[in-house]
């Protein structure tokens, strides 16, 4: 029986992130050989090769790239949701790095593209679906004048 | 054409070049308006004999066969003999079916033409998925939802299913080319202005105008429900052949003039694309507009996989049609439309208006096009395109007349 929407647990390649993220830590996978993210999460460095990619700590602050506000029943199990806004946030340390998450605690009507964005902790759990998960999340940096990045 | 070098964030496929080789001699297409009780390949038979009568052939001189090389594979050549009673050895390939490979299966048919491993050659491609929807089954999504990183990163967040992709790198386009609500709608009015005039349509009674686009609510904003593809019962069939033999059939023959194909280096991970506005047509149509020797502006009739609007509208600039970030232009003001001055697109409806079997019937349009034979038939209609697309990949079918 599928568990989706919540993350299948225990993939070697996906389950220090999900550790970490019950910890209260956001980490991404960092190549240890050439320093640059590798994400999504690989055995080997596209850029360099490299088997050694830890799992490192990053500030969760970021950029919104750009988002979707769903309005429509598209997934049963997103149904309770709804409407909802999901996107993707580029990470202050590296903008290349696209993480897909949620978006919450937002205006959709007064979200803006490259406006800056931080990470916050959520239990996630779905209709019809046994269980839930503590996930990184982000939400519009508090405070923040659009386009300037949180300090 | 763009001017930039071949950015790096995918690569061109290498096919064989196969121009003049053959030509397309039969097409067929199955719609149903709603849930037909039929299965895929029942669907398919019905446009498998449509496109038989059309090319003038008989059951039995069908000696290829190519389907989809995945979503099945359940047709067999004894499904083509049991039906029509008939005893050929059939070839048999996956290298075809809809959506990218509705572009490029005529190289493989080409090469097995030229091989002598069959005369005659079927692509085929049909779906059930409205009669499935109507008995719980999960229709295109499930194929992406299975994805171990999709189900990690992506479905935790609702970053799914397609819907919210593409409303996602729409906004993202709107922010980096200022493309406006009102270009999508243009690409949604065009395709159901024609679907309207098309007998098959599954939207035929249906118009919609800018105005009432921009009324419709919306499905996942910033597209609306008009932005998104239809789900339908359907299939169609394509007949090829070698030149020379086309030139003995009833019909006029269309020419397989170019055929190219692009694949982005971030697989089906929409959201880890390097351009997240592009389509791997950049590393398509090139290619193709080369082996026919012709430039986006010889373009007649264009028909693209349009599982939304969004990817319509990039893969009309990708491919060339304008610089990049300029389609808002070239779709407005209806010169999408078949009867006005502009690019000719999707005149039988597409994938948003005529019915969802993935671009099949989009090729079979062309062909009719280039014949003369088209419900909303664009006059002196020499040259005609196909773009496939399925995300990680995009295709190119440049067609012609024969000389
Ligand atoms: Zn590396």
């Amino acid at each position: 029986m599928s568990t989706a929407p919540l993350p299948e647990r225990g993939g070697s390649l996906t389950e220090p992130f999900w550790q970490a993220a019950e910890e209260g830590r956001f980490v991404m996978p960092r190549c240890s050989g050439c320093a640059r993210y590798v994400w999504y999460p690989e055995e080997a460095c596209p850029h360099c090769g490299e088997n050694e990619i830890p799992w490192v700590p990053v500030s969760g602050r970021g950029q919104l790239f750009s988002w979707a506000e769903v309005k429509h029943e598209l997934y049963p199990a997103y149904e309770d949701t709804l409407p909802y806004v999901t996107g993707i946030v580029t990470l202050e340390e590296d903008a290349r790095v696209r993480y897909v998450t949620r978006i919450v605690d937002a205006d959709p009507a007064a979200l803006a593209i490259d406006q800056p964005m931080q990470v916050v902790f959520r239990t996630l759990a779905f209709k019809g679906v046994d269980g839930e998960v503590v996930a990184p999340v982000f939400r519009p940096s508090a405070g923040a004048a659009p386009g300037k990045v949180d300090e | 054409m763009t001017t930039s070098a071949e950015p790096d964030w995918g690569h061109s496929g290498e096919l064989e070049d196969v121009s003049g080789e053959i030509a397309i001699v039969g097409v067929g297409d199955a719609i149903y308006q709603r849930a037909s009780g039929k299965s895929a390949n029942e669907i398919a038979l019905d446009a498998i004999e449509r496109a038989i009568a059309d090319a003038g052939l008989r059951p039995d001189e069908i000696d290829g066969l190519m389907q989809s090389p995945f979503m099945g594979g359940g047709f067999t050549a004894d499904t083509y003999r049991d039906y029509f009673g008939t005893g050929q050895s059939i070839w048999m390939s996956t290298d075809g079916g809809a959506m990218t490979w509705a572009a490029t299966a005529p190289v493989a048919a080409a090469q097995a033409i030229r091989e002598g491993k069959a005369r005659h050659i079927l692509n085929l491609f049909a779906v059930d998925w409205f009669s499935q929807k109507g008995k719980g089954g999960e229709g295109p999504g499930k194929y992406h939802g299975e994805e171990r990183m999709k189900a990690n990163f992506e479905l935790p967040f609702g970053w799914f299913p397609q819907p919210v992709y593409f409303a996602t790198i729409a906004r993202r386009h709107m922010f980096e080319y200022g493309t406006r609500p009102e270009d999508l709608g243009a690409i949604a009015v065009a395709c159901r202005y024609h679907a309207t005039r098309h007998p098959d349509a599954i939207t035929r009674q249906r118009p919609l105008d800018l105005a009432g686009y921009l009324a419709r609510p919306m499905m996942v904003d910033p597209l609306r429900m008009d932005d998104c593809c239809l789900i339908s019962d359907g299939g169609g069939a394509t007949i090829m052949t070698s030149l020379e033999r086309a030139r003995d059939l009833a019909k006029p023959p269309v020419v397989v003039a170019g055929v190219g194909e692009g694949y982005s280096g971030s697989g089906a991970y929409w959201s880890q694309q390097g351009d997240f506005t592009a389509s791997p047509q950049v590393f398509s149509a090139p290619r193709a507009f080369e082996q026919a020797g012709v430039t986006p502006g010889d373009v007649d009739v264009l028909t693209l996989y349009d599982p939304f609007s969004i990817v319509a509208l990039m893969q009309i600039e990708d491919m060339g049609f304008c610089p990049k970030g300029g389609a808002g232009d070239l779709v407005a003001d209806g010169k999408l439309h078949f009867d006005t001055p502009g690019l000719a697109y999707n005149t039988h409806g597409g994938l948003l208006s005529h019915a969802y079997v993935l671009g099949i019937s989009h090729v079979n349009e062309v062909v009719r096009q280039l014949r003369g034979e088209a419900a909303c038939q664009v006059s002196d209609c020499e040259i005609g395109v196909y773009g496939g697309y399925t995300g990680h990949m995009a295709s190119t079918l440049v067609m012609r007349r024969d000389r």
